[in-house]
Formats: structure tokens, C-alpha cells, sequence
């Protein structure tokens, strides 16, 4: 009987330890926002982060590319900063297989968005899911991305916003800083290919010339060998 | 017949190469490298995309060796006779296989697919 009872309280602190797991841990996996083809959300956060450098990254959560591109960004930026004045927008959204062509055969879930936001260590990160891939227009049409085949969707960018910048039209402000890894851009010379280290660099020289608030600034780059 | 390991061995070598060059270079374009390999694994397949030309070359070399070795010359063998050509059809097939599959391979690597 007494084995019994051990096992039952054993059960019962192993179903509560596995429900603390879920929500409300905060170690559980980061949370996103769905994001309407009017980016909505996105646009209030933005504005409202109006005095902070804001960074927009938009992919496919799985794109190796990309997440690779968000690795690099976390190792060379966000996670050895905690500074309340950077404030990171990621907009997942499907692009890979043929979700644009043919969205029936989509393979990209919003259940891919977790593992991908787990790469980015930073407490000033928003995730939005953009299901419809109407963001990735919108984008391209803001920032006027194409190639010489013309335009060019808009996805595996990695943008850089000023403190002073306001989303007041129906489409994002431009960036001060737009960085890719899209073939179609491959010889682009206005949007450099993505290297976050430089980029980094930039969003230090940003944040310098911003009054200091709470928080420790990015650490500086690491020297290279 | 002494060609016979050297003709499989840079096939299959060709062939792994080539293997090699379409997973790293169709892992950034196809939806399935974070299936297969989780978040961590398709970016370490990301972090590996420079090797693809050079997994290429190396593809390519060693297909010409295999070439080089079924067209050449046939060698004597130890009592004087030469090697028969029919004795050489088989691996003359299997190196054309290899470079059939190791063309399309490279395709699937170059793929508009294969870069975001």
C-alpha cells in the first residue's frame, strides 16, 4: 500500500513538473504573433518602439539559410546584449517548396516559427507569423527590391531602422541598412549580401549616438584571427 | 582484371562527392533539411554550402579518372593477351552510370531552388 501511495505522488510531481513545462515556464518555447496581410501588429510595435534602433529580419523559419543568417546575428549581436534601445522584429513567413505558387502544397508551418525563434537570445524579440506571405510584397514594394528580372519577393532580409523611424504609410519605412541573401540579388550593390558582423557594426555605431538607458550595450566584435 | 577496384572506387568516389554537393547545395532551397537534420543540423549543412564547387571539381576529376581508365589502352595481362573489350563493357557502363547520376546530382545543387 505504502509502495502504492510513493508511486501515486511520484505520478503526480512528475504530471505537475511536465505541466510546468508548458506555458507560463520561462524557458518555454518563445511565442509569436500572427501577423495580418496589413501587418497590422507589426506596425504598432514598430511605432512604438519609435527612439530605439529597431532590426527587422524576415524568413522562413525553414530555410536553412536563413536560420543560419539568424545563428550568425545572434552570436555577433543579440545575445551579448540585453540594452533596451535594440528592439528585433522577425516576420516568419512561408516561402520555401512552393508555398508562393502553389500555397496548398505549403510545408512551412506556423509550428516551424518556435524552434527557429529559439536561436535568438535577446529579451527585445517579437516573432510575427505572416501565413499568407503578404508581408514579403509589401516589403519588396517599400524598399523597392528587385533585381534586373525584375521585382524581387522579399524574404532572407535582414533591415536596420534609425531611432527617428515612424511607419506612418501602409507600407514599412525604408532602412537605413537592408542586407540579403537572396540568388536574385546575388551582384546587388545597393543591398549588400548579409554579413553580420558589419551589420553589427552598424547597429553599434547606432546605439552610440543614442542617450544610454538601462541594460549592457553589444559587446564589441570579436577580434578576427 | 586490376582496373576493376580503381574504376569502382573513383565511381563511387564521384558519386559520394556529387551526393554530397546536392545536399549541401539543395539543403538551402528544399523544405526538408530541418525535417531530416532538426534547426541545428540544417545549419551546420548551410554552414558547409562553400564546399559545393569544390565537391564538384572533385567530382568531376575523379570521373575523368574512371574514363581514363576504362578507354585507355587495354594492358597486357601477365601470359601476353590483352584484356578484351567486352571484359571492360561492364565497368564502362557502371562509369557512365556514375556520371549520369552525378550530372543530375549537380543539377539538384544548382537548382533555383538550391539558393534562397
Amino acid at each position: 500500500m505504502r509502495i502504492v501511495a510513493v508511486m501515486g505522488c511520484s505520478t503526480m510531481a512528475l504530471l505537475a513538473a511536465a505541466d510546468c513545462s508548458g506555458v507560463g515556464d520561462q524557458d518555454a518555447a518563445p511565442s509569436y504573433v500572427a501577423l495580418d496581410d496589413q501587418a497590422s501588429e507589426l506596425r504598432a510595435d514598430f511605432n512604438r518602439a519609435k527612439g530605439s534602433v529597431r532590426l527587422l529580419f524576415v524568413i522562413d523559419p525553414i530555410c536553412p539559410t536563413c536560420l543560419r543568417g539568424l545563428d550568425d546575428m545572434n552570436r555577433d549581436l543579440l545575445a551579448s546584449t540585453d540594452d533596451p534601445r535594440l528592439v528585433t522584429f522577425v516576420v516568419h513567413e512561408p516561402v520555401l517548396g512552393a508555398a508562393r505558387v502553389a500555397p496548398w502544397l505549403r510545408t512551412t508551418a506556423s509550428h516551424d516559427v518556435p524552434a527557429a525563434a529559439e536561436l535568438l537570445h535577446n529579451p527585445h524579440v517579437k516573432h510575427y507569423w505572416n501565413a499568407s506571405g503578404a508581408f514579403g510584397r509589401l516589403l519588396a514594394d517599400s524598399v523597392d527590391l528587385k533585381s534586373s528580372r525584375g521585382r524581387v519577393y522579399a524574404w532572407d532580409v535582414w533591415l536596420l531602422y534609425g531611432a527617428e523611424a515612424t511607419w506612418s504609410d501602409a507600407e514599412p519605412p525604408r532602412p537605413l541598412l537592408l542586407m540579403q541573401q537572396l540568388g536574385a540579388l546575388r551582384d546587388s550593390s545597393e543591398f549588400p549580401h548579409l554579413d553580420s558582423r558589419v551589420f553589427a557594426e552598424r547597429v553599434r555605431a547606432l546605439l552610440a549616438k543614442l542617450p544610454p538607458q538601462g541594460g549592457s550595450p553589444p559587446a564589441p566584435a570579436p577580434k578576427t584571427p | 582484371m586490376t582496373e576493376k577496384p580503381q574504376v569502382i572506387g573513383t565511381a563511387s568516389g564521384a558519386l559520394g562527392l556529387g551526393a554530397f554537393a546536392a545536399a549541401v547545395g539543395g539543403c538551402c532551397g528544399a523544405p526538408w533539411a530541418v525535417a531530416l537534420f532538426g534547426v541545428t543540423g540544417a545549419i551546420g549543412l548551410a554552414r558547409l554550402a562553400f564546399l559545393l564547387p569544390y565537391a564538384l571539381i572533385g567530382a568531376a576529376i575523379l570521373l575523368g579518372v574512371a574514363f581514363w581508365s576504362v578507354y585507355r589502352p587495354a594492358p597486357a595481362s601477365a601470359d601476353g593477351a590483352c584484356v578484351s573489350q567486352s571484359q571492360r563493357r561492364p565497368l564502362r557502363i557502371l562509369v557512365w552510370v556514375a556520371a549520369v547520376l552525378v550530372a543530375a546530382l549537380s543539377v539538384v545543387a544548382f537548382s533555383p531552388f538550391a539558393s534562397s
